[in-house]
């Protein structure tokens, strides 16, 4: 009985059952998920990698829509291990969807913070880009988060870290000096940071 | 390395976990608080005329309002340890329930007591010691929290620690209200109030400092 459930779980899913990616994660996240979670904290190792497989892909879309697309494939290996070393605290009488949302969310903040932290480098002049559609999202969240901003604080961010000019550059551009340039850029993601902490888990 | 890789790693050689039961997690922390309570009685320095006292409206608010903050706090500061709790409401409810404690405390002030000037209500000597001990009995109970936060998976380490905090100190001033000889709800809701409050700053620092999810 058990196993046939367990074979069931590991079985592929039929394709409508695919995730839309545009909805919040408990409506995306199929019902067997929390299953599969299930068996995976009994120690069934095959629903235990179809349930990251499916993770896997739910977290690659989450974070391309978030994050420079250099950074999603981090992202998206350092949930799978938080995942894996919190497995214990999944609540089966509740949607795991929200549960790995809450997980995905933290991993993104602290991939800004890393962010904020790496040194700033030039873009080069051309860079093949195969797909437009995860940066158009992200120019359009990016867009709204810096709204909220001071507008010197959004400037200094849009041109040095999003538009890769240095430091020097920039506040030329501004009008302020160099210091002031770094001190709202630090300050810009600081504020970025606490208002993405504040905002509930939707995609 | 990949996704897949780390995928097949991670599944291939996967164990059974123990799920985490926020029942058991408060069962240990009530019997902690037990034993502490045992222990420190044990030693025989509960206030002497306790039971001249008891039933008293005095001791009613004290016992009573500090056990309910230390079951609210303990009850949110498990919670909170889930990925999708929310703790931040819950330490309102906390807060609210502290002042709905420190305004009752007018209503209970035993005759007399009212007539003394303030600096001999407040006694700054015996509550700077009244405080210190209630930092000392909580740190048994700031250590379990913090052991069984590091064991979950908050996603708000910082409200977490602060909500553990607030527990740890209730629990340690729920202790300590049983020896205390001051009968002045004032002297308690001042120094109780500073012994809870350097309790949660202490874990708020130093328990986010141990984590990481």
């Amino acid at each position: 009985m058990r196993s046939d459930f367990l074979l069931r779980l590991i079985s592929k899913p039929e394709p409508s059952t695919a995730p839309a990616s545009r909805e919040r994660p408990s409506q995306t996240a199929p019902d067997s998920w929390g299953g599969l979670m299930v068996a995976a904290q009994n120690g069934h190792g095959g629903a235990y990698r179809r349930l990251l497989g499916e993770m896997s892909e739910w977290l690659t879309r989450y974070f391309q829509r978030r994050l420079p697309p250099g950074d999603v494939d981090d992202a998206v290996q350092e949930t799978l291990l938080a995942v894996h070393r919190r497995r214990h605290t999944y609540d089966p009488r509740y949607p795991l969807g929200p549960w790995l949302a809450a997980i995905a969310k933290n991993k993104w903040v602290d991939q800004l913070r890393s962010l904020a932290r790496r040194p700033t480098d030039e873009l080069p002049e051309e860079i093949a880009v195969p797909d437009h559609e995860a940066a158009v999202v992200s120019s359009s969240v990016l867009a709204s988060l810096l709204d909220e901003l001071r507008p010197a604080q959004a400037q200094a961010i849009l041109l040095v870290k999003v538009q890769g000019y240095s430091i020097e550059d920039a506040s030329g551009q501004i009008g302020l000096s160099p210091s002031a340039v770094k001190m709202n850029i630090h300050r810009g993601l600081a504020r970025l940071t606490a208002i993405i902490e504040k905002t509930p888990d939707v995609e | 390395m990949s996704s897949e890789s780390l995928i097949a790693n991670l599944s291939s050689d996967l164990t059974p976990v123990q799920r985490r039961s926020m029942l058991r997690e408060g069962g240990l922390v009530l019997a902690l608080g037990a034993v502490e309570l045992a222990l420190f009685l044990g030693l025989g320095v509960m206030r002497p005329d306790m039971h001249h006292i008891t039933g008293s409206p005095f001791l009613i608010w004290r016992v009573g309002s500090l056990g309910l903050l230390a079951v609210v706090a303990c009850v949110l500061a498990i919670r909170s340890f889930s990925p999708t709790a929310r703790p931040r409401r819950g330490l309102m409810l906390a807060s609210a329930l502290a002042v709905a404690a420190i305004i009752g405390g007018a209503f209970v002030t035993p005759e007399g007591v009212a007539d003394h000037s303030l600096l001999e209500r407040i006694n700054p000597l015996s509550g700077i010691m009244c405080a210190m001990s209630i930092f000392v009995l909580s740190l048994p109970i700031v250590a379990l929290l913090g052991a069984l936060m590091r064991r979950a998976a908050p996603t708000q380490p910082r409200l977490s620690a602060l909500a553990s905090g607030i527990a740890a100190g209730a629990c340690g001033a729920f202790v300590f209200a049983f020896c205390c000889p001051f009968n002045d709800p004032l002297y308690v809701v001042v120094w109780y109030s500073v012994g809870c409050a350097a309790v949660a700053a202490a874990a708020r620092w130093s328990l986010p400092r141990r984590f990481r999810l």
